[in-house]
């Protein structure tokens, strides 16, 4: 079982060296110089990847190694993507159905004062369970039958 | 007893049995020795007495919340008090009991001796997990005594990143645990590919091992993220970074995203294990071979894998962005395929099998009852609409025991009870075992069931309080936890009588067919095996279980599957 | 897979006839199989801390997504002169370590030492890079979190979630330096136990594992460095 102990010749070590000082320098100078928009992270990336292949295969000598590890490894890899995809399905549509606001909840409170201030009468308004509570019983059945015929649906 | 002379012939089972032998319980006795000990063995006994421990407090903890529930309004406690005493409830019985119990207990007793191997592959990292878990109890109880927690379980932000300073400890404590869970992972995967007995290949892993496996998949991939999750609340509480906290510019959404990456596949790192004793069990007591075994192994790994894709149904109602809630309440649906089809094949398994009803197969059986009901409430909290009405309530709180409780610890018990012979080399008494275990059953079901019609009605989960209508099914609920708590101290008194004045247990008082109990005499030798097992048969064959059932079939075997009498210690053995 | 169970019965088969080595531990058959295990064990342990990093490029990623100009602008703040200082000490080390590997399998005990130093220098260089990094950056008020409160020449740097930029720039270079750190330890007491003579061709299993660890360290920096500074 020698594929544990390959010995990589220093010949190729030196050339992965080199190749990973190359690809630092081009991200470097394609990040300075060259002004690719959105692709801008995406090219990074590119790059820091190659340059991570290089050293997940040589360096760490996945090449010569047993899969079983290799595989490991790439289930992580699979998994953090997961994570990152999935997380940002949510945060990039945050709020596609109009159902969350983004504004504050002291800003919102603001908000509401002034509406209220600009319709007084509002407060009689009552819809929710919520804005019975307190109201004695005639009429807030009064209140239910309304909005049940308002509705055309009858309450329950 | 003597005949098992066929090629697997065992001397373990022809020493059965007798006395003055060392096994690893009493080759050395001192304290030293124990808390030094590398023996994967003692390492499961370390962590059992810890965890039984941590159960019954956890489990006290619990009766006080079904007592301040009994009536409504404030009965025995303040709503702070209440708050303190679920969250310590939910802390103590998720991350230190519920996540570490069958891989820490069973599965460090029973792996090596399955893969026929004699110990895990890195004991010290073994023995380094129980001191982790220590350390990270150690903090529980800090945080207890220098303030008081009351998140839930769960340690949402901003909740947790304002309030009491104990948070802290706490987080610590969670973040430090999870190693244990991580050395435990690394150690199980390492052990099944490289130290299995020759012979034993992938398809003639008992289904046990491959139950811990996939656990062991996910205990790698998942806990890690909570320990960056509690390390970033940790840093969000003494500097205010402003990841998670909405008054910094954090999004407390985010926070639930990071801890359901990780706690939507915990809840798989607490059933894979027990799936896997199920299967055991419904193998060696329906005498019979498990119906799909290639279908019961893959589906584990496909739980374990499909368990990464589900995390945001619990945030349903969080303000998470509607697409997702669409996807993931998809992707959560597929979850139900591969349980599906386990249920189905642990029942076919005893189709036409000799079901034979000791005490592990009335839990088997009790399990597969209370683990369909959790899994199908389960789809139905998975379903976006539905789960906008249940979310929050006591359906979910019932939903979660269903699974965690009638299917996790029901199978760890269940499983104490199948090892119990093999671990300690004593036999309980099996008539109190049928009782205890029927209490249970009717002590959970009164317990949960109403909760889940609680749920239903609308009764939200984490009060105190609760309007008159419930209160009937409220009283129900405490009573039948009393009636549980009971069946579980009837346990406790059997178990503990048996260390003492039990029965000698002959090396395979079931008459199972994997390697722990055809080649290791019970309690085993230190080194498991007094000779390397070379295996020739699949884990569930038992027309070729020479050894178990004596060469011609004749039933001369160590124990017979045709009739189950002599499986159990004769008089004659008994000291 | 069917290789896998082939290999474990090779190991398996063959290891009763062996006479044992002094470092095989009595649990294990062959050092073949002792080796195959610890690396296994390695290249998990490596994918925690992936996944454990992985929860701080998601909270880059969100927030990055969510304010892009207050990330640019925040990078701008950063020197990449020395971010790329320190890629390039960084490879260096990994190449070291590489070396040392090569060296010890080849039996050359000295020279394995030689680059193991080597590699302990290179680490050091980098947290002295970092030092200064950190150190102008505080100067200024650039602290992670509430403290955040740039002044002078960093003033620009006052506006919204900049601080986001500045908490996850110091958790993961923080995160990471501690890694660094603890890369040094490792590789402090692999040199005094090469000093001792422990290891030898058949077996250098620490030093092996040391490395894979130390090259996971340089792989995390090979992504924070694009991404933290050069928006
Ligand atoms: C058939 C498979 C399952 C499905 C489809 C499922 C689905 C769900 C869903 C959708 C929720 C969120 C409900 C809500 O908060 O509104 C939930 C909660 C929960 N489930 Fe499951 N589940 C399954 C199996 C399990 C298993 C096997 C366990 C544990 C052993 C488990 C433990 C939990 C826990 C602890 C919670 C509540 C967490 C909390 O909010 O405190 N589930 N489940
Ligand atoms: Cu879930």
């Amino acid at each position: 079982m020698a594929h544990g102990h390959h010995i990589i010749p220093k010949k190729t070590l030196f050339s992965v060296f080199a190749a990973l000082i190359g690809l630092t320098l081009l991200t470097v100078i394609t990040a300075l110089t060259i002004d690719f928009g959105v692709l801008e992270i995406p090219v990074a990336l590119a790059i820091a990847s190659t340059k991570a292949l290089l050293v997940v295969i040589f360096f760490m000598a996945l090449k010569y190694d047993n899969r079983v590890n290799a595989l490991a490894i790439t289930v992580g890899l699979v998994f953090v993507s997961v994570f990152i995809i999935f997380t940002m399905l949510d945060t990039v549509f945050r709020g596609d159905l109009d159902n969350v606001s983004n504004i504050t909840i002291s800003q919102q409170e603001r908000e509401d004062e002034q509406l209220r201030a600009r319709e007084p009468d509002a407060d009689q308004l009552r819809v929710a369970p919520a804005d019975f509570v307190g109201v004695d019983d005639d009429e807030a059945s009064a209140a239910v039958d309304e909005a049940a015929t308002a509705d055309e649906a009858p309450a329950q | 007893m003597s005949s098992a002379t066929a090629a697997q012939g065992s001397p373990a089972a022809s020493k059965a049995g007798n006395q003055g032998a060392s096994t690893y319980l009493n080759h050395k006795k001192t304290i030293r020795s124990w808390l030094l000990t590398l023996d994967h063995k003692r390492i499961g006994v370390l962590y059992a007495v810890t965890l039984a421990t941590v159960f019954l407090l956890a489990g006290l903890l619990a009766l006080a919340v079904r007592a301040e529930l009994f009536m409504p309004g404030e009965t025995i406690m303040s709503n702070d008090a209440y708050n303190q005493t679920f969250t310590m409830h939910g802390i103590m019985m998720v991350f230190l009991f519920i996540v570490p119990s069958i891989p820490a207990i069973l599965g460090n007793f029973v792996l090596p001796m399955q893969l026929g191997a004699k110990d895990v592959a890195f004991p010290r990292l073994n023995l380094a997990s129980w001191y982790v878990y220590m350390i990270g109890g150690a903090l529980v109880v800090t945080a207890l005594l220098v303030g008081s927690v009351d998140t839930g379980w769960t340690f949402y932000t901003p909740y947790s990143s304002s309030g009491s300073v104990s948070v802290l400890y706490m987080t610590l404590a969670i973040f430090i645990a999870g190693f244990s869970s991580i050395f435990t992972g690394i150690n199980f995967i390492v052990t099944i590919h490289k130290m299995r007995a020759p012979g034993l290949t992938w398809n003639r892993l008992p289904l046990f091992v491959w139950g811990l496996y996939a656990t062991s998949i996910v205990m790698v991939l998942a806990t890690p993220v909570i320990g960056i999750t509690m390390l970033l609340l940790f840093l969000e509480r003494i500097l205010q970074i402003g990841i998670f906290d909405p008054a910094l510019g954090g999004d407390p959404i985010l926070f639930q995203h990071f801890f359901w990456f990780y706690s939507h596949p915990a809840v798989y790192i607490m059933i894979l294990p027990a799936f896997g004793i199920i299967s055991e069990l419904m193998t060696a007591f329906s005498r019979q071979r498990i119906f799909g075994y290639k279908a019961i192994a893959l589906s584990s790994v496909a739980i374990a894998l499909l368990g990464f894709l589900v995390w945001g149904h619990h945030m349903f109602v969080s303000g998470q962005s509607a697409i997702s809630g669409i996807v993931f309440s998809l992707i959560t649906y597929l979850i139900g395929i591969p349980s599906g089809i386990k249920i189905f094949n642990w029942v076919a398994t005893m189709y036409k099998g000799s079901v034979w009803l000791q005490t592990p197969m009335l839990y088997a059986l009790s399990f597969l009852f209370l683990f369909t009901i959790g899994g199908l409430t389960g789809i139905m909290v998975g379903v976006l609409a539905v789960d906008v009405h249940l979310h929050d309530t006591y359906f979910v709180v019932g939903h979660f025991h269903y699974v965690m409780m009638g299917g996790t610890v029901i199978a760890l018990l269940g499983g104490m009870h199948y090892w119990w012979p093999k671990i300690t080399g004593k036999m309980y008494n099996e008539t109190l075992g049928k009782i205890a275990a029927i209490l249970i059953f009717i002590g959970f079901n009164t317990t949960f069931f109403p909760q889940l019609i609680l749920g239903a009605q609308g009764m939200p989960r984490r009060y105190a309080n609760y309007v008159e209508e419930f209160t009937f099914l409220h009283q129900v609920s405490t009573i039948g936890s009393l009636v549980l708590a009971a069946g579980l101290f009837l346990v406790l008194g059997y178990m503990v009588y048996s260390l003492f004045r039990g029965q000698k247990a002959a090396s395979n008082p079931w008459g199972a067919a994997t390697l722990e109990w055809t080649m290791a005499t019970s309690p085993p030798d230190p080194h498991n095996f007094t000779r390397t097992p070379i295996v020739t048969r699949g884990p569930y064959d038992f027309h070729l279980a020479d050894e178990v059932f004596g060469p011609q079939h004749t039933g001369d075997g160590a124990g017979d599957g045709a009739a189950p009498e002599p499986a159990v210690p004769r008089k004659t053995e008994t000291a | 897979m069917a290789t896998q169970t082939q290999e474990t019965q090779d190991v398996q088969a063959h290891g009763d006839g062996h006479g044992h080595h002094e470092r095989l531990q009595h649990h294990f058959i062959s050092l073949d199989q002792q080796f195959s295990s610890a690396k296994l064990g390695m290249w998990l342990f490596l994918v925690t801390e992936l996944l454990l990093f992985s929860g701080m490029f998601v909270a880059y990623a969100v927030y990055m997504q969510w304010y892009p100009e207050a990330f640019a602008v925040a990078s701008e703040a950063l020197d990449w002169k020395m971010g790329f200082a320190n890629t390039i000490v960084l490879l260096a080390s990994s190449l070291t370590v590489a070396l040392s590997i090569h060296f010890i399998q080849k039996g050359n005990t000295k020279a394995m030492i030689t680059s193991l130093s080597a590699t302990l220098g290179l680490a050091v260089v980098f947290l002295i890079v970092k030092y200064f990094e950190y150190t102008d950056k505080f100067s200024h008020g650039i602290y992670p979190g509430e403290a955040f409160n740039p002044t002078g020449s960093y003033a620009y740097l006052d506006v919204p979630n900049a601080v986001q930029y500045f908490s996850i720039y110091y958790v993961m270079t923080g995160i990471h330096a501690v890694h660094v750190i603890v890369g040094m330890l490792v590789f402090a007491w692999l040199i005094y136990r090469a000093l001792r003579h422990h290891f030898s061709p058949e077996w250098y299993t620490p030093v092996e594992l040391g490395g894979l660890y130390w090259h996971f360290v340089d792989l995390v920096w090979i992504f924070l460095f694009p991404l933290l500074y050069l928006l």
